[in-house]
């Protein structure tokens, strides 16, 4: 497993670089996992993009890297520190007098320093001073030894839509690769399954129009942008309506006016803009609308770091909203599980009618990651609409949209498409619509809203998955993207012989205790939590359910990922004490 | 179709169009309140319109108005104070050969919807929006809206409104809407032919509906209005699709304390973003009410 990190300025060509690293890697058939580290500016400020890539499963990042792609002064001094000892740095400055510490660091270190001057050499081959990160590219592709043309066939896919500079850029990448020694031999590997390489953003939105999602209505706000982005771009070849609302409040009516309607729409936003929806998402409840909001969590609160990670609003996603009611909190992991459970989040909010929030995170939602392609899979759509609305002979004009029924759930319709009327009324009703405030009318209806969360639990939420081997010598649980580095940790400390099992849950609320039932039986006083956050959110669900569990929390809430020496450091701090 | 027109006496008693939207439910407004004028305006309309209840989807704001979503045989959607005109246009999104009905009133919508408002007449959304102005919060019981006359004895005040108050006509031609229409609760067969317009204006229609409120308004009874409109037809010089008329009469009025109803203005030339949504589903004959079907999005899989 290796690891590179582009190191650079915001709006420096950082992204276009390590896009270029990520796809020509994966096309070779490596896994890979990436990581942007980006203030919310657009020009200016130090930034990287790292690119871990190995030829067996990888899932998770790392601090460190063994490779330092530095495309600018302030890059290289904010990211020297992660280099390993014995690493390589490949660099282009001309005035190397201006980075002497770095140099003698570099030397303290053992670490191999790559050289040419890149920007010089760009102008001279005929491009601008950002072309220099094409020769930088050539110099790292030859320094790890891997062959020339997958990396020539991606800067070609990447700026094949401007020849003259595409030009350009192919020269400078095939003259930085025979500029500079080859250094390591790498061999590509033969026996991976077939991999697909996106961001958790891109997954969603592609598992949505397979879904059956017609329109989507979004107000921009990080790190959700990518979703209304990508939307756009396909609205036309799906025939979507795509609209940019002048707020969430708006976005989140669009949605659930088309719901009601008999559409599929969907919207998403980060917490900010999910305060805002609150409202609405009180009204989907004793409507019994379907809804769906994928909620993209950034730390907080308010503007809190706009461009950084956090698993920090699972009680915003659980509690949110006036009165009472039944609503499902499913998270994602990766862009596997973004592209199925949307799907599952679409079907299970129109087949329980209820409100579902999908949570991501910045972490997922912008980033590539290899998954396998065979994972993205498609899901049948579950609309559980009847042609036939039952009706009350006393009223026959009105359909029993509020039925009562032993699970909870009605029959629903499209309304104007069935013989009796729909009335979805906001106020406390009766089985038809009708406005109610009779105490024990009242109280049936609230009950069940309530009660239908029984039949999610036992018939429609993804199960929790355990990872790892049985009776470990300690195990976690969590969500979201927690799962990735459980899983390479695991791999790690057993190559150590420490045991360790991991319980990942999709599904959040309402809860699948018995998983955890079990897993107590094998590691009782050995469980621990995972959160990226200061509370643990989560955890404090799950002792509201099962009573005291956990030996510790392991939990962060600077914007970061998990990293795995971190995670490492948890376990062996418990082991050996 | 020119809808001015068209002869009809009131329908509600003989159509059995009309007596299908009718209910046994008791109507909640007080005695005198011209939403039971509205109502029975707008039942007239989607009778004469030939709408059944397969053609047409009533949405409903907090207030008042409100009130009535499960007093009309109607496909109704009654949703939170402020919010229905972005509510209404995501069914008519869904749905784009419903007929879909948008109702609210003053002080929803010039306070907590007016972001709402601003943005929904900038679209242009193929909505019939009935602007209930009754000059006041009734259904919470008679505070001052962003409508209510400045002086005028409102709760919740300590006697007398403190603040100017918005002129909805004013502030919704400087947005250059595409349709603007005035009627009276007091002068039900204008209103009914109003609504009509407004069902066949092919963008945002919004019909204001000065609306009496013997309970709280009370400064402002039926023969408050009735000295003070002044119908369209009997302005000299006026053109309905002049803007720069509109304007003038809107000023005019907000000036005068003079109401002119009628049709006072459309454009049908608008380009609406509503109409750039579609141009993404030119070659469909479907509405996406009917097109929630498994995609194919493996093309797009393959290149990942």
């Amino acid at each position: 497993m290796k690891r590179i990190l582009i190191a650079g300025e915001s709006g420096g060509g950082i992204v276009s670089t390590g896009e270029i690293v990520a796809r020509a890697l994966k096309n070779l058939g490596y896994w890979v996992v990436t990581e942007r580290e980006f203030p919310s500016l657009i020009q200016g400020g130090h930034a990287s993009y790292s690119v871990s890539f190995a030829d067996e499963p990888l899932y998770g990042l790392s601090q460190r890297c063994d490779i330092l792609l530095s495309l600018s002064k302030i890059g290289l001094q904010s990211f020297l520190p992660r280099l390993i000892d014995g690493g390589y740095l490949v660099h282009g400055y001309e005035r190397l007098s201006g980075i002497q510490p770095e140099l003698a660091e570099c030397e303290r270190r053992r670490i191999q320093v790559v050289h040419v001057r890149s920007r010089e050499k760009a102008m001279e081959l005929g491009g601008t001073e950002l072309v220099k990160n094409m020769i930088l590219l050539g110099m790292l592709w030859k320094t790890l030894g891997l062959p020339l043309p997958a990396l020539e066939s991606e800067i070609t896919q990447q700026f094949g839509s401007k020849p003259a500079l595409l030009a350009v850029d192919l020269t400078c990448a095939q003259w930085g690769y025979s500029a500079v020694q080859q250094q390591k031999s790498l061999l590509p590997p033969t026996q991976n399954p077939p991999l697909s390489l996106l961001t958790g953003n891109h997954a969603i939105a592609l598992g949505a129009i397979q879904a059956g999602v017609r329109l989507y209505a979004a107000y921009p706000m990080s790190p959700s942008t990518g979703i209304l982005k990508h939307l756009a771009e396909y609205a036309d070849a799906y025939n979507l309506i795509v609209k940019q609302a002048e707020d969430e409040i708006t976005a989140v009516s669009l949605v659930l006016g088309a719901n009601y309607a008999g559409t599929r729409a969907l919207t998403a936003t980060s917490g900010g803009g999910f305060d805002l929806m609150t409202e609405t998402l009180s009204l989907a409840m004793i409507t019994e609308t379907p809804l769906v909001i994928v909620l993209c969590q950034r730390p907080g609160p308010a503007t809190g770091l706009p461009t950084w990670t956090a698993q920090s609003d699972v009680h915003l996603a659980l509690y949110a909203g006036h009165g009472e009611g039944a609503r499902v909190v499913l998270s994602v992991s990766d862009p596997a599980d973004s592209f199925t459970l949307i799907q599952t989040a679409l079907n299970i909010s129109e087949q329980a009618q209820v409100p579902v929030i999908l949570l991501s995170e910045k972490q997922i939602c912008e980033h590539l990651y290899t998954v396998e392609t065979s994972s993205l899979e498609a899901f049948p759509i579950e609309r559980n609409l009847t042609a036939e609305p039952p009706v009350a002979a006393e009223k026959p004009t009105h359909g029993l949209r509020y039925q009562l029924t032993e699970s909870g759930i009605s029959p629903r319709w499209v309304p104007t498409k069935a013989p009796s009327v729909f009335c979805a009324n906001s106020d406390e009703h009766t089985p038809d619509g009708t406005l109610t405030e009779d105490a024990s009318v009242a109280s049936s209806m609230y009950k069940k809203r309530i009660q239908k969360l029984n039949h999610i639990r036992d018939h429609l939420i993804p199960p929790p998955e355990y990872i790892g081997p049985p009776e470990p010598n300690i195990a976690f649980i969590g969500f979201g993207s927690n799962k990735n580095i459980m899983q390479d940790v695991i791999s790690l400390m057993s190559i150590k012989g420490v045991q360790v099992g991991y319980l990942h849950f999709p599904c959040l609320s309402p809860l699948d205790t018995k998983a955890i039932s079990t897993l107590q039986e094998q590691c009782k006083g050995r469980i621990h939590l995972i959160e990226g956050n200061a509370t643990g959110q989560f955890g404090q669900l799950i002792e509201q359910h099962c009573g005291p569990l956990f030996r510790g929390k392991l939990l962060k809430w600077d914007g970061r990922p998990f990293y795995q020496e971190e995670v490492i450091e948890y376990i062996e701090h418990y082991i050996n004490s | 179709m020119n809808i001015k027109n068209t002869q009809h006496t009131v329908l509600y008693e003989k159509n059995t169009l009309v007596n299908s939207y009718e209910t046994q439910e008791k109507i909640t407004w007080c005695s005198g309140c011209g939403n039971h004028a509205i109502r029975n305006a707008l039942i007239d309309a989607l009778a004469l319109e030939n709408l059944t209840q397969q053609d047409v989807i009533l949405c409903y704001d907090i207030g008042c108005n409100g009130n009535e979503a499960d007093k009309i045989t109607a496909n109704t959607l009654h949703g939170l104070h402020g919010r229905v005109l972005p509510l209404a246009a995501g069914v008519k999104l869904a749905q784009p050969n419903t007929v879909v009905i948008a109702q609210a009133g003053d002080g929803a919508t010039f306070s907590e919807g007016i972001g709402h408002l601003v943005h929904a007449v900038r679209s242009d959304y193929p909505l019939v929006f009935l602007l209930h102005n009754n000059h006041n919060y009734a259904l919470t019981t008679g505070q001052p809206s962003a409508l209510t006359p400045c002086g005028a004895k409102r709760s919740a005040t300590d006697g007398h409104t403190p603040q100017r108050p918005l002129h909805p006509m004013q502030l919704i031609m400087s947005l250059e809407p595409s349709f603007y229409a005035r009627g009276f609760s007091g002068e039900r067969e204008q209103l009914t032919e109003l609504i009509r317009h407004g069902i066949h204006h092919h963008g945002f229609a919004c019909v204001e509906v000065l609306q009496s409120c013997p309970t709280y308004a009370k400064e402002a009874d039926n023969s408050y209005y009735w000295e003070r409109i002044r119908q369209i037809e009997n302005r000299t010089h006026y053109d309905i699709n002049s803007y720069a008329d509109a304007l003038i009469l809107a000023h005019e009025d907000a000036k005068n304390g003079t109401f002119h109803t009628g049709v006072l203005y459309t454009n049908t030339t608008q380009k609406s973003e509503y109409l750039h949504y579609q141009s993404t589903r030119k070659d469909l004959s479907t509405e996406p009410w009917a097109e929630v079907t498994p995609r194919d999005v493996s093309p797009l899989l393959a290149r990942l």
